[in-house]
């Protein structure tokens, strides 16, 4: 197991160098100019040229290249051009909000998918099966820009449950999770689906069945448990997405997330931000993934024993 | 026990679902409290006066940052801070400030705070945005606390414009997100970037106490929410962020007004003048000719805009009256380009006289107007591939000089002297906004004399030549201004729409009562 979690944090390594330059090297290559979306038209050119070398962006992008590794490696991601803040310190600010937004929506997916992917997949081909079928369409069919609109239509506006936009309560969670939980339901539940079908047709699920047990506890007692790994393996992919934030979403309900101040970050040629906003974006997605795989040696001994 | 393991779960869930609804409904709209809550659409990159370039930050920095003078509707300066000011000489202006002047945490302001805000901003190590704002300050002294000297290099008559710039006191360092104290009508409490900003009214500030106790600015960038948290009322107060498709649904519950006045945001055409095409004065008028802005501003803009016939608005004032507009046309644009020798080479047939590109925004309305002047310069004979593109990308682009024809606005001009940035022959980009190449060495002569000469009346006389002859010359074909719109609760009050979509008036502002009485 040791072993195993040594090897897997090594490849971690090259990958997210990997990220990290190809994104550093694209923000480089992409037109527009920080020093004049920080000093504005009017700043005179002495001043400009002044700017450019107190930020370094005179030398030749290999020798940047090495001076942000080399900032990495000491843990200094650089000072946001925009705000003049560490960005370290920018990127904490933000995980608060971007945690408890992907968490909250992770729980959404998690309540609509396991009880109607277990009720679909029990009583396959009855209307109930077709419903939840079309339901999962209409959350995988539904975009986030249209969807958020319309829960603050019913919501907020329409019985007042919810407020419209913002962060800070509970009340201010509720809408977008839902928001971006229903779609990733929709692919955990027919993921549920599927996979607790192929269970069921076990024998072992007709061995417990022989021994006396119902259908329904044979379902949720042995085969729910073995149908989960694939969608663990859904679930952990969705959820380092969900980590690196939705843009939509976070501009929607102005909610003070990573995804923003990414997005803010490229729009201003922010490099520093746009770096460690990504540096973080590929630690999240690698983490998780890390974390799905070490879940897999809890729920299934073959794995283990492998 | 069993029992009570059993309800648990349930009572909690029950107890949270409680908890989220009531922390999320508020029991009464903000109004009913006292509170003004304002929707921008965007968030500022900042709070302080010395470094915030942004529109939002300077917005919010009207309400929380006094200056020595400040604008009036015409761009006419008016004390401020200052109770008065006088030009000794061209190179030397004095300032006298007002009596009893306090920043937010009750101390006084003098003239050393002033001097301390514009030395911060010149000295080169805070790497100030406003820094070549103020490069003609030699000197600034302070003889007495209230009395403020600044010394010139050489006579520089948009100077004073330079002055509307908020105070911070002396020491004050730069900390990113805490924005430095002011002495302007409201003080910051709470700066939650990317959510919204809270203000509470300065009971110190010199013009007397504001009406409304507190001010919250949400940051909305999406004008589908601005517009749903108007309707619900979480949102009082929105300036120019309503989509003109949506106002009158806004106000259809009666709770919201509408108020409209001229704004100065001048949308203008503007044509490479390096092109071999558009080099030709007769083909960038037959193109002034051939779109019909009247049709954008009615169906596009729904009326919320002004035709230009300058870059200036009609209030500014060095705005140049009687300048020939230029009406819709299309037979008068094809008879110029058959001049200018770019012929219809087959009549109504699908071959163009010429091809140009016509290089945008990603905003939705401003790509939807790249179509229509597509589609009306198609009836014309010229055919235009319109592309948009990312804003970075995009202004990069135009800076550049690679263009044909782009579409932009200008914001915020508080002087004439942006005739001397914008067209004269030694502002080509990187050092100007001369992205068009025009060369005119007339423009150049009165431009020059307008930021020299002190007199505001020989100045307008200077810009008024300088717009008959960019009139001619079309190096860029101004469009329209848009028109400023509030929509508002009914019960506040009090609010002056300025050109520039200043702030400044949110002190005046009350909440006034049920029947319209005031609270």
């Amino acid at each position: 197991m040791r072993g195993y979690l040594l090897s897997r944090l090594r490849q971690m390594i090259p990958v997210v160098l990997g990220v990290v330059t190809v994104v550093f090297l694209l923000i480089h290559l992409i037109p527009g100019d920080p020093v004049e979306i920080m000093l504005g038209e009017s700043a005179l050119a002495a001043q400009k040229e002044e700017l450019r070398r107190e930020l370094h962006l005179d030398r030749p992008v290999a020798v940047q290249y090495g001076e942000f590794l080399l900032g990495l490696a000491t843990g200094d991601l650089g000072t946001s051009f925009r705000s003049r803040e560490p960005v370290l310190r920018e990127i904490l600010r933000r995980i608060p909000a971007t945690f408890l937004l992907a968490g909250a929506s992770m729980v959404v997916a998690l309540l609509i998918a396991i009880p109607l992917g277990v009720l679909s997949a029990m009583r396959q081909h009855s209307l109930y099966d077709h419903l939840s079928g079309f339901l999962a369409m209409l959350g995988l069919s539904m975009p986030n820009f249209w969807l958020g609109p319309l829960l603050i239509l019913i919501f907020s506006l329409g019985l007042g449950l919810f407020p419209v936009s913002g962060y800070g309560t509970a009340g201010h969670l509720v809408l977008p999770a839902v928001t971006m939980g229903t779609g990733m339901a929709a692919i955990l539940m027919r993921m549920l689906r599927s996979s607790l079908l192929e269970e069921i047709r076990q024998d072992y699920m007709r061995a417990a069945c022989a021994r006396g047990l119902s259908r329904r506890a044979a379902v949720l007692r042995h085969a729910l448990a073995n149908s989960l790994i694939p969608v663990l393996t859904v679930m952990g992919l969705q959820f380092g997405a969900l980590l690196s934030g939705s843009i939509i979403t976070e501009t929607i309900f102005s909610w003070p997330g990573i995804g923003r101040l990414t997005i803010q970050a490229i729009e201003a040629r922010d490099y520093p931000v746009v770096q460690g906003c990504i540096l973080f974006i590929a630690l999240c997605t690698v983490t998780v993934n890390l974390l799905t795989d070490l879940l897999y040696f809890r729920l299934d001994p073959r794995i283990r024993h492998e | 026990m069993a029992d009570v393991r059993n309800r648990f779960p349930s009572s909690l869930l029950i107890l949270s679902i409680a908890a989220v609804f009531l922390s999320g409904c508020s029991p009464k709209p903000p109004v009913e409290d006292g509170t003004l809550v304002i929707a921008l659409p965007g968030a500022p990159s900042g709070i302080d006066p010395r470094l915030a370039t942004d529109a939002y930050g300077a917005q919010i920095l009207q309400m929380t940052h006094a200056s020595l003078i400040r604008m009036d509707t015409a761009g006419n300066p008016v004390p401020d801070l200052a109770e008065r000011w006088e030009e000794r000489s061209p190179t030397e202006i004095v300032v006298r400030l007002r009596d009893g002047l306090r920043f937010h945490d009750g101390k006084r302001l003098s003239s050393a705070d002033v001097r301390y805000t514009f030395e911060w901003i010149l000295d080169p190590t805070n790497r100030s945005p406003h820094r070549a704002t103020y490069e003609k300050i030699r000197a600034i002294a302070t003889p007495d606390p209230r009395t403020v000297v600044f010394h010139l290099s050489e006579p520089f008559a948009p100077f004073l414009t330079g002055l509307v710039r908020g105070i911070v006191p002396d020491g004050s360092r730069a900390t990113g997100y805490s924005p430095p104290i002011g002495a302007g009508p409201y003080r910051v409490d709470d700066f939650q970037q990317d959510t919204a900003i809270r203000l509470s009214r300065h009971e110190g500030y010199y013009g007397g106490t504001p009406g409304i106790e507190r001010v919250v600015v949400k940051f909305l960038p999406d004008s589908n929410v601005r517009f749903l948290e108007l309707k619900k009322g979480s949102v009082n107060f929105v300036l120019n962020g309503v989509d003109p498709d949506l106002i009158p649904t806004a106000l259809e519950s009666g709770n919201l007004v509408m108020e409209e006045a001229p704004g100065s945001n001048a949308s203008y055409l503007g044509f490479n003048l390096r092109d071999p095409v558009l080099s030709d004065q007769r083909v960038r008028r037959a193109i002034a000719f051939a779109i019909d802005r009247e049709a954008i501003v009615r169906t596009l803009w729904k009326g919320h805009a002004d035709l230009a016939d300058s870059i200036l608005a009609p209030a500014f004032w060095a705005h140049a009256d009687g300048i020939p507009p230029v009406r819709h046309d299309p037979f008068a644009a094809m008879r110029l380009l058959d001049e200018a020798g770019y012929r219809d080479p087959d009549g109504d047939g699908p071959k163009p006289r010429f091809r140009l590109t016509y290089k945008t925004s990603q905003n939705e309305l401003r790509r939807q107007i790249a179509t229509v002047i597509q589609e009306q310069l198609r009836k014309v004979g010229i055919a235009v591939e319109v592309q948009s593109f990312e804003w970075g990308t995009f202004f990069s682009d135009i800076k550049k000089g690679n263009f044909q024809l782009y579409a932009l606005t200008w914001v915020g001009i508080l002087d004439p002297d942006i005739y001397h940035y914008a067209f004269h022959s030694g502002q080509f980009p990187p050092r100007g906004a001369n992205r068009g190449g025009y060369r005119n060495p007339e423009v150049d002569r009165l431009v020059e004399e307008g930021r020299r000469e002190p007199s505001r009346e020989k100045r307008k006389g200077l810009y008024k030549k300088v717009q008959v002859l960019l009139a001619r010359d079309l190096p860029v074909f101004p469009l329209w201004i848009n028109r400023n719109i509030l929509v508002r609760n009914r019960r506040l009050s009090g609010f002056v729409i300025t050109p520039d979509e200043n702030y400044t008036s949110v002190k005046e502002m009350v909440i006034l009562g049920e029947k319209g009485e005031g609270k």
